[in-house]
């Protein structure tokens, strides 16, 4: 029992921390905002000049994990760029995302002109792009893909789908953790009634039970990459229950971070509303908590859940 | 990385489970229900655990323990409570009485007590609260004043867990008029000794549970101090360094969510549909719940302090503990509120829903937990905006 992530991969991610620091932090998301040929340009040079585009996370357990530290990072700040789906690049260069069913849509879908696409019931796809982007407040990079070939179930021996879920609420988990700090930070600068917001006992609570959601996110994002790198096949219920728990707490802990900025929490010139903004395509792709809580409840029937106890399947598709 | 805990720990927890197939039986709900059986069953299942040496698993081989791990405990504290802690009250002399005699008793306390806490032959209780020192405990005014060679005890304690059937009780007295942790010192008690009175109080926990103990110029003799006059601070410390952890209610949790597919099988495809996606989120709150106790329990393997990640995990798992008893009892819908062998799951989802109400109050209320969180956190802001 050892649950943290191995040495090379914390310094990787301290790097990766470091280079988008250099990029401006937040800032490289706001002016993307402007001039979204930023990330073609300086992000992804900042992303090459880390070596990103030698690393696959399905190779081994220490490269998903330093994936999963390098998409953290990226969370902290809404780096924008696709790095889960850069990161599941095929070995022809097609990067991959898990979309919607009713429409091939992702985040950043203009940066790259094919991609690879999966539904999370597992029917695979090309697709292409356009240059449009949806351009609104929550969704500035969004765009739909056109298909360029029929559905087909995915190859069942590849996990990119349970991967492309990971390493996103890994980019989650790094903006919440993030989230807390700013709130941390605001309510220790700012003074009402004579003191600092910090010192009002309803403050530190809704600061604690923030703090506590993101730690049990980071445990069961730490656990879940063990699962996906030491089985042969991780259960799909693995991912799924990751990204329900991360897009839980996101909700949860944005919205107290947001509060305890007061009216600062949705301006831009504070890090938390954009942080806020920029994570919305992350939390709503390829489908919000609710329809993948409705997933994962199918999945724990169907393959069942590691746990102390057995939550495995009847023959007529009953709990047991 | 590493989530395993071992083919030591696997085995030991086939080992319980095989012991308690064998001696505790499916519908049983634990020691303290309305039939003194039940009692009986514990006090014989900790003797069979005694038996086969894995009643003081944890103790120090020095003090005739097994020497297990901190992952062997988490193994044991998994499947006792899983299984409604078939050791009744005997959990508390071997988790923290024990212990604390070993570090701070003297020689003749350490013949007296270990033996008998090992063979499972005696139940302790806790004497630390008080009507006006709960989660402050250090407002406790017991007092302990010199009579003789020894002291007379006066005082009232509030909430002592099996106090109508212990037969020890460490007591939290103060000596002098000092305050806060001044004076404090810890008594070594019979419970049979004159001038204690056990006033049971009524709860919906259900008998033994929580009691009012009254103390009348009890006689205790110079032998019963434990840890010297004034240092009782320091036992109640290491009884709740023991209790950082806490109960591992998360494993009763998931073992009632696993029967529960079960129990509803026939209709468990016309439950709502939110109804399995609370399920499924339950699940995972109890897999967060225990991979944040985990947390704590490699804390104390490799030597950190964990308080921060302790209180961290208590405030997950008895929040889990609550969430859970509700998503047992949505699914159960109007049958939630009968009791009994003839109720759902032989009544274990009504007792869970009952006693998790307590769980985020008992030792050491949520508030406390969220104190010790924010405090750490605060402590380390700085800077502002972008």
């Amino acid at each position: 029992m050892n649950p943290v992530l191995p040495e090379e991969a914390v310094e990787f991610g301290t790097a990766a921390r470091t280079a988008f620091g250099h990029l401006g932090g937040v800032d490289a998301a706001r002016g993307a905002e402007e001039s979204p040929s930023l990330r073609s340009t300086k992000v992804a040079d900042a992303l090459r000049a880390l070596g990103v585009e030698d690393l696959d996370p399905r190779a081994d357990a220490d490269t998903l994990a330093a994936a999963a530290a390098l998409c953290e990072a990226a969370g902290r700040v809404a780096l924008p760029y696709p790095i889960p789906a850069a990161l599941l690049r095929s070995t022809d260069g097609l990067p991959f995302a898990v979309v919607p069913d009713a429409r091939r849509r992702v985040d950043h879908g203009d940066l790259f002109p094919q991609w690879r696409v999966a539904t999370l019931d597992g029917r695979c796809a090309t697709a292409s792009s356009t240059d449009h982007r949806l351009a609104t407040r929550l969704g500035p990079f969004v765009s739909d893909l056109i298909a360029t070939d029929a559905d087909h179930d995915c190859d069942p021996a590849t996990s990119d789908v349970d991967l492309h879920l990971t390493l996103t609420a890994w980019q989650i988990l790094g903006t919440a953790d993030r989230a807390v700090e700013l709130a941390v930070e605001h309510v220790s600068d700012r003074i009402q009634f004579g003191k600092p917001l910090s010192a009002f006992q309803a403050v530190q609570f809704q600061l604690a039970d923030a703090a506590v959601a993101v730690a049990g996110l980071r445990e069961l994002a730490l656990f879940t990459i063990w699962r996906l790198s030491t089985l042969p096949v991780a259960p799909r219920a693995d991912a799924l229950a990751l990204r329900v728990h991360a897009l839980d707490v996101a909700r949860a802990v944005l919205r107290t971070a947001q509060q305890l900025h007061g009216a600062s929490g949705v301006c831009d010139e504070y890090d938390i509303s954009v942080l806020t903004r920029h994570v919305q395509p992350a939390l709503r792709l390829p489908a919000s908590a609710e329809r993948t809580a409705h997933e994962l409840a199918l999945a724990i029937q169907r393959d069942g859940f590691d746990g102390l106890f057995p939550h495995g399947v009847l023959p007529h598709g009953q709990p047991a | 990385m590493d989530f395993d805990l071992g083919a030591q720990a696997a085995t030991l927890r086939t080992r319980l489970r095989e012991l308690i197939a064998a001696h505790i039986a499916e519908d049983y709900l634990g020691a303290f229900t309305n039939d003194p059986a039940d009692l009986d069953v514990a006090q014989r299942f900790c003797k069979t655990l005694a038996d086969e040496g894995l009643l003081t698993l944890a103790w120090p081989t020095e003090y005739g323990g097994g020497g297990g791990s901190v992952w062997d405990q988490t193994v044991v504290r998994e499947e006792m409570w899983a299984h409604h802690e078939p050791r009744g009250a005997q959990y508390m002399g071997l988790n923290w009485v024990g212990p604390a005699i070993m570090a701070f008793g003297t020689d003749a306390q350490k013949r007296q007590h270990l033996s008998a806490i090992a063979s499972g032959d005696v139940i302790w209780c806790q004497g630390f609260s008080e009507p006006d020192a709960g989660s402050d405990l250090a407002n406790l005014s017991t007092k302990a004043t010199p009579d003789g060679d020894g002291w007379r005890l006066s005082g009232q304690k509030i909430w002592t867990s099996y106090a109508g059937m212990a037969q020890w009780c460490v007591l939290a007295a103060r000596v002098g008029s000092g305050a806060r942790h001044e004076g404090i010192t810890m008594f070594l008690v019979p419970m049979e000794t004159p001038g204690i009175t056990v006033r049971p109080i009524r709860s919906m926990l259900g008998p033994h549970h929580l009691n009012e103990v009254f103390f009348e110029d009890v006689w205790a003799g110079p032998d019963a101090v434990l840890g010297g006059t004034g240092e009782g601070w320091a036992v109640i410390r290491t009884a709740l360094a023991h209790e950082r952890v806490g109960i591992a209610r998360y494993a009763r949790c998931e073992r009632l969510l696993s029967a529960l597919g079960r129990e509803l099988a026939p209709v468990w495809d016309r439950l709502p549909p939110a109804l399995h996606s609370q399920w499924a989120r339950a699940l995972v709150q109890v897999r967060v719940a225990r991979l944040l106790a985990y947390r704590t329990v490699r804390a104390q393997e490799v030597g950190d302090t964990p308080d921060v990640m302790a209180s961290a995990a208590r405030i997950a798992v008895t929040q889990c503990d609550q969430q859970v008893a509700e998503v047992l009892f949505q699914a159960l819908d109007d049958a939630s509120v009968e009791a009994g062998v003839t109720a759902p799951l032989h009544g274990a989802v009504e007792d869970h829903w009952r006693y998790a109400q307590a769980a985020t109050v008992a030792s050491g209320t949520i508030e406390v937990q969220r104190m010790i969180v924010s405090k750490a956190l605060l402590g380390s802001a700085s800077g502002g905006r972008s």
